[in-house]
């Protein structure tokens, strides 16, 4: 092989190794942003954990409302990562009016979601916003080689997303029924998740509401059901949790709280926190009965 | 450091534009270098052993050549592999033994037992110690030139391209490479460095996606019933062969770019057609290791039928201890050596009834590699299973507990994905061994831009849908 058609085979080869790379990304960017609702005009966004992912159905809130929604929910994101995801729609979504934004007791704790939250934005890199929250929270070699070679910003479960943005798929159903007897035992073995509320992370939530109000963006603190037996065993945190939630109601902040009287009813769930398909459209119903009520007012 | 990584790919950049600038005398050295870099990111210590190893071989060698009688030649050779052989039995079968030697004597009624040792095994410590002895006996056999450079024999232990997981190369092959001067070779770069992609890509894309699956069902296997349990272990059947092959592949295809060539230690293993075939074709250098340094020493064929089968079920029983100091390892092993009877005997018989024509059928060619597929993959049970008692109970599973769904694992976009993975691992395979695809550097029909396209997707493959894990299976070993 001579020199000359070396060189050109190894030009060749990156430059379409990044062609398609960049391809690649435009590609699934653009299904992930459909498929979470981003840069569209909607008036109301969803945004929470796979708490709020597996309770509430978009497509039912807009097919009744007949108003848009976004569906922004990510597995494991905390009350930081929630600031930067609403700066990313308020950035992008110009009309929206109304932010659902899902709350639980355990959302001042820190312990328990995931610590390295900030690599779900990695699909979202080429924004300003999430390019300085990646490069704060990640190491040197890390954030230069998703910032570089785009397609590493992905996996299969964001793949799957983008298909599904694309097919115009929003459902998330996760079939079956809680198991209380295993539930038992972990409150037996006290391996449940502890209510431990951080002052920095309720500083955060209000830094996220003072950003809404001055965007005259409404915010409904949506708490969703959780399994009784998980609350009853720590009431007075659990309590605790909520009195904070209602002392940041306003006129633009309503605290909605669908804990009773379904926290019993153990069919609607799929684990002790998450919503099974019954339990989603029932609660999924509620919130619509909510909100045509508010509109009214 | 793992080839996958961001630390190895800095080392070999350095190593390789650094190895090609200066002059032939130092090349040795900076391999040397590179190779305790490599090796000490682990653990310091351990480089020590390595070194240890190396230098007892390194004199061994000069002192077997230079003895005028056998005896005294003989006695070189046994203090190279005692004192060779210590810190692998120390560090890796110490405890196997005193755990066993306890047992033993609580069934005897003894109160007492003796307490285990609390030692780390040093990354690749069988290979390179097999591959420091194999100079040895080479020398001793006369079958290699004893080396005088203690740089260049030191490298041949520890070169890092294929230090933690071989393939175990032979003095005659990998030492006098040494002293030959490579240039930079455009061929042997693209060549290396597409066999180096492809190696990964069935690392961090296919086995570290199947171990996903297969780590959680291993870990707990009470939990489930056959149909996952059997499922599991095909996964792990291809998980394996993908992470060994994968390595293997990318320590070939690193040596090929600094210009040394590393023997073939994969051969589409499942694509056999008997045993025998397999043992051709999965990790070729260790069976050939064992073929030459033990089943040939101890009579190999050459010997009454029994004691040929004696011969045939050490080998089997020592490569599976080799593996790992459990007797997990050693039933994996003596496995192999009921299938290789059995195969041995089936054979006879239809050599006996006048049938053997039948071989050449199609269908019993396909069925013959189905079989032997099924039968390594049973095999696999007990090389993955934790212990002795789990893996009966896999075994007992996979027979008789036929009852419930199987289970697909938490993701069904994995599991599909992972159908997908090995279905295009089949056929890239296949269209190896017809000789359409590259296989260990032999030349491929494929028209050269179709073959560039297929590279940069391997990359983004392994961009988009990698997963870093800690380490190979093989590093245990």
């Amino acid at each position: 092989m001579s020199k000359k058609s070396f060189i050109l085979s190894i030009i060749l080869f990156v430059f379409s190794l990044f062609l398609l790379d960049r391809l690649l990304n435009e590609f699934l960017e653009k299904g992930l942003n459909q498929y979470y609702g981003i840069g569209e005009s909607n008036e109301i966004a969803l945004i929470g954990h796979s708490h709020l992912m597996l309770g509430l159905n978009k497509l039912q809130i807009e097919d009744t409302l007949k108003k848009g929604v976004s569906k922004y929910t990510r597995e494991g994101v905390n009350v930081s990562d929630r600031l930067v995801m609403i700066k990313q729609l308020l950035k992008k979504n110009t009309n929206l009016k109304t932010v659902i934004y899902g709350v639980d007791a355990w959302t001042f704790t820190g312990e328990g979601l995931s610590d390295n939250s900030y690599k779900l934005f990695y699909p979202f890199l080429d924004d300003p916003i999430i390019d300085d929250y990646v490069y704060n929270n990640s190491e040197r070699v890390e954030y230069i080689s998703k910032k570089y070679l785009k397609s590493s910003r992905y996996n299969e479960q964001l793949i799957s997303g983008a298909m599904r943005g694309y097919l115009k798929n929003w459902t998330n159903l996760k079939y079956g029924i809680v198991d209380t007897l295993k539930l038992m035992k972990t409150i037996e073995n006290q391996t449940y998740r502890k209510i431990n509320n951080n002052s920095d992370n309720i500083r955060v939530l209000e830094e996220t509401l003072s950003l809404l109000r001055e965007n005259n963006i409404n915010v409904i603190l949506l708490n969703l059901p959780t399994i009784d037996k998980l609350t009853t065993i720590q009431k007075e945190d659990f309590n605790n949790t909520f009195r904070i939630f209602k002392n940041l109601t306003n006129d633009q902040v309503e605290f909605v709280d669908f804990q009773e009287p379904w926290s019993h009813r153990y069919d609607l769930f799929f684990d002790p926190i998450h919503l099974n398909p019954k339990g989603q459209s029932l609660i999924t119903e509620k919130l619509i009965e909510y909100l045509k009520f508010n509109d009214n007012e | 450091m793992l080839f996958n990584s961001w630390e190895f790919i800095c080392l070999f950049s350095i190593t390789c534009v650094v190895y090609f600038n200066i002059p032939q005398k130092y090349r040795a050295t900076l391999l040397l270098v590179s190779s305790y870099i490599f090796y000490i990111s682990w653990r310091w210590d351990f480089a020590l052993v390595m070194l240890a190893v190396s230098l007892i071989n390194y004199y061994s060698g000069l002192k077997i050549n230079h003895s005028k009688t056998l005896k005294k030649k003989q006695y070189y050779l046994w203090f190279a592999l005692v004192s060779s052989l210590i810190p692998l039995l120390y560090l890796k079968y110490a405890n196997f033994f005193i755990v066993n030697i306890n047992n033993v004597s609580k069934v005897f009624g003894a109160s007492s037992s003796f307490s285990t040792l609390d030692v780390i095994l040093p990354v690749g410590i069988s290979f390179f110690t097999f591959q420091a002895l194999s100079y040895s006996l080479d020398v001793f056999y006369g079958k290699t030139k004893v080396e005088k450079n203690v740089i260049n024999f030191t490298v041949f232990v520890a070169f890092f391209p294929q230090l933690v997981a071989g393939p175990i190369e032979r003095s005659s092959n990998l030492l006098k490479q040494f002293r030959d001067k490579h240039s930079f070779d455009r061929l042997n770069f693209i060549d290396g460095c597409k066999l180096f992609i492809w190696g990964l890509f069935k690392k961090v894309v296919i086995a570290d996606r199947l171990a996903i699956y297969v780590n959680r069902i291993y870990d707990d296997p009470d939990l489930y019933n056959g149909p996952t349990l059997a499922l599991a272990t095909v996964f792990f059947a291809i998980q394996i062969y993908c992470d060994f092959s994968g390595y293997s592949d990318m320590a070939i295809g690193t040596a090929k770019i600094l210009g040394f060539d590393l023997k073939q230690n994969f051969n589409l293993p499942y694509f056999s057609r008997s045993i025998v075939d397999f043992w051709k074709r999965w990790h070729i250098s260790l069976s050939s290791w064992f073929s030459d340094y033990l089943y040939k020493p101890l009579g190999g064929n050459r010997v009454n039928y029994h004691r040929w089968l004696f011969n045939i079920l050490i080998v089997f029983i020592v490569s599976g201890f080799w593996h790992g100091a459990s007797w997990t390892f050693i039933i994996w092993g003596l496995l192999h050596g009921i299938y290789y009877f059995l195969e041995n005997w089936g054979d006879a018989f239809l050599k006996l009834i006048n049938q053997s024509k039948i071989k050449t059928y199609y269908f019993y060619k396909v069925f013959k590699t189905v079989l032997v597929f099924f039968s390594v993959c049973y095999a696999w049970v007990f090389f993955r299973a934790s212990n002795i008692t789990e893996a009966f109970t896999i075994s007992y599973k996979l027979f008789f507990d036929w009852n419930g769904y199987l289970y697909l694992g938490a993701s069904s976009v994995t599991f599909i994905l992972c159908l997908i993975l090995i279905a295009l691992l089949f056929f890239v395979q296949v269209l190896q061994s017809k000789g359409i695809v590259s296989l260990n550097f032999s030349s491929s029909k494929v028209h050269p831009i179709l073959q560039l396209l297929w590279y940069v997707s391997l990359l983004l493959a392994i961009s988009l849908l990698g997963i870093s894990s800690n380490s190979f299976i093989y590093f245990q070993f």
